[in-house]
């Protein structure tokens, strides 16, 4: 099957059902020859028996032939019937899955904020199974059940009408106890889920608090907390069995009620002569060809209440409209990577991050932007390639405000290399490919090492089990929150956007990895302008200027020199702070053991 | 997209295979599992003679119903049709309460014994030791304790065990047809072998569909969760093309194998009801040729509907087992995990000291990986009461020490010695009994203050508000909302980190051990919490041999001994003026760290430090 166009494809009930209609029309139509056939086979059966009780074998044989004939084709009605309607319900799913991706891709923080990831998640399964059960069999079952009510009545009819009202009696019952089941079964669903989640939650806390718990000698008091939600969990299932148990006896018991009728006032309208050895075997057939459909109409009610509930989560997906969208200006042709922020004030809600935040950086230069954590600076870092909602009017590239671009632009002209990054569950080399079409032709593969190298993390990534070709992510190969950052850094290199913002590349990084991706930033900035969000001292230093960021507003700014000059100011201290700092870890570094310890302390500017 | 071919799309495809890879031994499955079983085996018992009482009872029916009608009709009377028409009724119900009670009991069954493997799983986990933790996500083991057993309980709640009752049923079906009516038996299962031809086709098809549903299925909600975590960088790299075309590629085979499944399921039910209409009209016509009471037609036309429902079940319920098979793998693949948090060792491997000292580190060698060694041979013996301050720069293997006194991990060489006798002679609990731990990172649990501070153990309120008197702290928490009930939330974020170190400080003396080990935290505070922080220490420190790792200028000046370490190496020893007027390592970090605290009022910058050449 070819790939559906997700964006034009219709998201509402409505139009998935519109849209599937010639599936659900002629399903439809099978379902009713279908239950004709069964008609014609039933009444058939009938005259056939009484044929061959009372000798008329030839009559016999020929009905017998086409009993047979009959049987066949409905098999093959039954499968077309089947495919049709139920492939119509997967179908949609999978549009509507495959959509539902789509608008996610679109939408920025302000949605991710509003919704979390296990929320959409918990939308994307649950809620769009309830949507396909609903679309597929749930319109299977709306319109079969009342095609074999009338098919079986009919059938029951032509035999004796007295005995069919009677054989139907306990069927309202059965509806209502069937709806009731499955009122009660989703409640119960649910909270063994809920259950689940705990018991979950319970291990995760315990195994992350491992040391704690040791340290402490917590074990018993941990496995009596487990043991109290084990327990509540296994109640859950216990009630869930009960109900899931009961509901199969109950329904075959009802149902066997039409049978114990049939059975005893068929019996005496047999004896009496009233119908034939035929007629009975009909109704026996009739009446279990009846529970089936009758069972699953009770489960239609809550199956429909509970799609269209499903269904309102999801809408909330669909109609969301992205806040980040492309501007009104063509692409231009090539990009200079000019940037000038004017006066750029963000807020998140009632907090406001930034409170006018301007500066220019002309093509091919470089700036850090350094300042303590919850200063703004990751904020500002993410504004600029619009991966948050850029205010318009705020921020330019080579003199065109990047609203009024088309998005594609700005994002290839910007990259950026996220501060705590993100891994796909694939190869180290595709993580670092990314934003190729292809990873595997030599040339990608000469890039993608290329830029690992330069990252200074490809001679760790050869070590991994597999290489470079190993799975990494969540359910690979766990790397370290260093190497993860400059597998980004790596990706971003490959990207090659004119200008570059990395936010904080050295985070997780040790010193001796320090120096390389320093080296790394200087080869950068030969290359393209670079926009370096950092705390440290020695990487904004090699920038040609530096801002300092506090509290949302650039508070100095300047070069190293200049800013380290700065009575009281916030670069200067950082600078102090680091230069202990990194004579401790020099300190921490030093072949001591063997020189017996023997130092000498000078004072600074000695 | 990309060629099948190249290196990374061959990585990926085992990484893929791997996951749903299935290795399938019932045996050992079996008398793995049966020790979780057996306690609950009345269960099993109950659930085993209601499926032999239930299928029996379900073979008789068709029989009183072939005796009423034949006798009905012979005498004419339908007070038989309806003595035997109760008699039927009767028979179905008390089928049906052993069917329910079959079905329940081996849900309870499965439950009550997973719940059982799910604690034991839990507890085991709770004895690994932390080098274990240490390579392994923790999520991984969350689902070996969650799904992996849950998978497994599907063993029992899907009625995968029911099949024994099916077996006989079928057996059962085919011996009383023949006894009914050789001839129109034979004429109702002529079509059989084709159906069981039919019906292994179907099902190695329908089974390989469910399985590729199953697997995609993981595949699909993986992709999607991390696409939705990833989404920032999709955007940022332009990629929301390329991820949405692989997606598709994942969600389209999820919906072809369910196409597939659809299609097999379909054809499989329709096919067992032609092939029980073709029966029955065979028989119908046989009927012509070779008479028989209409009773043993109805008997044989219902002994064929009961024939054909099992065969229907079995290819779900064969995937089920597959499944449960592979959780049951992996379960008790964790278990088989030989390493053990501080393991009872051979008597004779212990070594002996002198009971003298509180606590002894003899030539002590450790790594955390087996041919890195992070501590080299150090020899360290504390007196009774004595405090030591542990100084170094970071990854001098401070706190690693610490680690090995609590025996969270293995010396590699050497030994650790509490009182004269070897760590590893003395109990889990015993060991860990005699230290109270404040960690650098203190973690609060949810639940109240009290509890916090009585970590583990039940609180007694009022020895709770005596250890926060006695540190002088009891102002600091009694003002909250709840007092010293007060809530903690998760992760204690609604209390200051200076709020949680003292937390952390009351909890150690409510544990009132003998040994303090103390991990300082390096967050600088202010003066006022300073010196409340040193107040509650000398509280705890009192009476009490105390191992800090130290970070405060004012907590190193008031130990009796500082140990310097660096890279793994104690390089000097002594107090805090022979160590100054010595100028080795320890001055140099002494007057950093002076430089630092004095950094925030622009103190005059810190001194450079240098190796003198000999």
């Amino acid at each position: 099957m070819k790939r559906a166009d997700f964006d034009t494809i219709p998201v509402t009930l409505r139009g998935q059902f519109v849209r599937h209609l010639p599936s659900y029309v002629l399903g439809t139509a099978l379902l009713a020859l279908y239950q004709a056939a069964q008609y014609w086979f039933d009444t058939r059966l009938r005259v056939a028996i009484d044929a061959a009780t009372s000798g008329e074998r030839e009559r016999a044989l020929s009905l017998g032939a086409w009993l047979i004939v009959v049987a066949l084709g409905s098999l093959g009605v039954r499968v077309a019937t089947r495919l049709i309607l139920f492939n119509a319900g997967r179908v949609a799913e999978y549009e509507l899955r495959g959509a539902l991706l789509g608008r996610l891709q679109r939408l920025g923080t302000g949605f991710y904020q509003r919704v979390h990831a296990g929320d959409i998640m918990s939308r994307a399964t649950n809620d769009l199974t309830h949507v396909r059960l609903l679309l597929g069999f749930g319109v299977l079952n709306a319109f079969s059940t009342p095609f074999a009510l009338v098919s079986a009545f009919a059938a029951m009819m032509s035999v004796s009408p007295q005995l069919t009202w009677a054989a139907m009696a306990p069927i309202p019952v059965l509806f209502l106890v069937t709806r009731s089941f499955s009122a009660q079964m989703y409640p119960r669903q649910r909270e063994n889920q809920e259950a689940l989640g705990a018991l979950s939650d319970t291990v995760q806390a315990h195994v992350a608090g491992a040391r704690v718990v040791r340290s402490f000698n917590l074990e018993q008091q941990q496995l009596e907390d487990f043991d109290r939600i084990n327990e509540r969990y296994l109640d859950k299932n216990l009630s869930l069995a009960r109900l899931r148990g009961s509901m199969g006896p109950i329904m075959q018991g009802i149902s066997g009620v039409g049978v114990l009728i049939v059975f005893w006032y068929g019996g005496s309208l047999m004896v009496k002569g009233g119908i034939s050895s035929g007629g009975l075997l009909l109704f026996f057939r009739s009446l279990a060809r009846l529970t089936w459909p009758l069972m699953a109409l009770g489960f239609l009610v809550g199956l429909l209440q509970r799609g269209r509930a499903a269904y309102q989560r999801l809408a909330e997906i669909y109609q969301a409209v992205p806040d980040i969208v492309d501007g009104d200006q063509p692409a231009p042709p090539s990009v200079e990577g000019r940037l000038e922020v004017r006066d750029l004030q963000f807020s998140y809600g009632e907090n406001q991050v930034l409170r006018g935040v301007s500066f220019e950086l002309p093509a091919g230069g470089s700036v850090a932007i350094v300042g303590r954590t919850g200063s703004g600076k990751s904020t500002l870092a993410r504004l600029l390639p619009r991966l948050e909602n850029t205010p318009p009017g705020t921020v330019f590239l080579d003199g065109v405000d990047i609203c009024r671009l088309p998005l594609s632009t700005v994002r290839k002209a910007i990259g950026y290399a996220q501060q705590n990054p993100f891994l796909f569950s694939t190869t180290a080399a595709r993580n670092i490919g990314l934003a190729l079409p292809e990873c595997d032709s030599d040339e990608a593969q000469d890039r993608i090492a290329s830029a690992a190298r330069r990252a200074h993390v490809l001679e760790e990534l050869l070590g991994l089990p597999e290489g470079i070709d190993t799975v990494v992510g969540e359910r690979g190969v766990q790397l370290s929150g260093g190497q993860k950052q400059r597998v980004a850094l790596a990706a971003a290199f490959v990207l090659g956007p004119r200008l570059l913002v990395l936010d904080d590349p050295l985070s997780a990084v040790d010193a001796r990895t320090e120096t390389g991706i320093l080296e790394a930033i200087d080869e950068q900035r030969a290359e393209r302008g670079v926009i370096l969000i950092t705390h440290r001292v020695a990487a904004a230093r090699r920038c040609d200027r530096i801002l300092v960021v506090d509290q949302g507003r650039v508070v100095e700014s300047g070069s190293h020199e200049e800013l380290l000059r700065v009575p009281g100011g916030i670069y200067r201290a950082f600078a102090e702070e680091q230069r202990i700092e990194s004579e401790l870890s020099r300190l921490g570094e030093l072949d001591l053991a063997e020189a017996s310890g023997r130092l000498v302390v000078a004072q600074e500017g000695a | 997209m990309n060629q099948p071919t190249s290196r990374g799309q061959k990585a990926l495809d085992a990484y893929h295979r791997e996951a749903q890879a299935e290795l399938v031994d019932d045996r050992t499955l079996a008398t793995q599992l049966w020790p979780f079983v057996r306690p609950h085996g009345t269960w099993l018992w109950i659930s085993l003679v209601s499926i032999v009482l239930c299928t029996g009872l379900a073979l008789v029916r068709p029989l009183i119903m072939l005796h009423a009608i034949d006798r009905g009709l012979a005498a004419r009377d339908p007070q038989v049709f309806f003595e035997g028409g109760l008699l039927f009724a009767l028979v179905a119900a008390l089928e049906q309460v052993l069917q329910f009670g079959q079905t329940y009991a081996m849900q309870v069954l499965g439950a009550r014994s997973m719940s059982d493997l799910r604690r034991h799983v839990f507890g085991f986990v709770g004895g690994l030791p932390l080098s274990y933790f240490d390579r392994q996500p923790v999520g991984r083991l969350v689902t070996r304790v969650t799904n992996d057993v849950d998978a497994i309980q599907e063993l029992f709640s899907s009625g995968a065990l029911s099949a024994l009752g099916d077996m006989i049923r079928l057996v059962g079906v085919i011996v009383l047809m023949l006894r009914l009516d050789v001839q129109l038996s034979l004429v109702a299962f002529a079509a059989m072998p084709v159906v069981g031809l039919f019906m292994l086709w179907v099902r190695r098809r329908a089974r390989e569909a469910f399985r590729s549903i199953r697997s995609e299925t993981a595949r699909m909600n993986a992709n999607m969760n991390e696409q939705v975590n990833g989404v920032a960088l999709i955007q940022a790299f332009g990629q929301e093309e390329a991820k949405a075309l692989e997606f598709d590629g994942i969600n389209a085979a999820y919906r072809d194998a369910n196409l597939r499944s659809i299609k097999y399921d379909a054809i499989q039910d329709a096919a067992i009801d032609a092939i029980s209409a073709i029966s029955l009209a065979s028989i119908v016509v046989a009927l012509g040729w070779h008479g028989a009471s209409f009773g043993t037609v109805v008997a044989l036309t219902a002994y064929l509907g009961q024939f054909f429902e099992p065969i229907s079940m079995l290819a779900q319920r064969y995937t089920l087992l597959q499944s449960a098979m592979s959780g049951a793998e992996r379960v008790f693949g964790l278990l088989a995990v030989p390493e053990r948090d501080a393991p009872p060792r051979d008597p004779s491997e212990a070594s002996h000291g002198s009971s003298e000292l509180e606590l002894e580190l003899d030539h002590v060698f450790f790594g955390y990986k087996p041919d890195f060694d992070v501590l080299h041979d150090i020899q360290l013996q504390v007196r009774p009461g004595e405090r030591i301050a542990l100084v170094g720069p970071t990854g001098s293997g401070k706190t690693t020490i610490t680690a090995l006194l609590l025996r969270l991990y293995e010396v590699r060489q050497g030994a650790v010695r509490i009182r004269g006798r070897d760590a590893i002679s003395l109990g889990r609990d015993e060991l860990r009994r005699s230290f109270a731990v404040v960690p650098q990172d203190v973690q609060l649990f949810s639940g109240t203050l009290a509890q916090n501070v009585a970590a583990g153990e039940a609180p007694d309120l009022e020895r709770v508000r005596r250890v926060l008197e006695q540190m002088q702290i009891l102002d600091v928490f009694i003002g909250r909302q709840g007092g010293l009930e007060a809530k903690v939330q998760p992760g204690g974020s609604n209390f200051s980190s200076g709020e949680r170190q003292l937390i952390a400080f009351a909890r150690a003396l409510y544990r009132d051990a003998p040994i303090l080990i103390l991990d300082e935290a390096t967050a600088s505070v202010d003066s006022e919490t300073e010196a409340r922080m040193q107040r509650a220490l000398e509280a705890l420190l009192r009476g009490r041999t105390a191992i800090i790792v130290a970070h405060r200028l004012s907590t190193i000046r008031s130990v009796d001994r500082i140990v310097v370490l660096q890279k793994g190496h104690i390089i000097e020893q002594g107090a805090h003026e022979e160590l100054m007027a010595h100028g080795g390592l320890y001055a140099a970090l002494y007057q950093l760290q002076l430089a630092r605290h004095a950094g925030a009022e622009e103190a005059p910058a810190a001194p450079r430090v240098g190796v003198a050449q000999a």
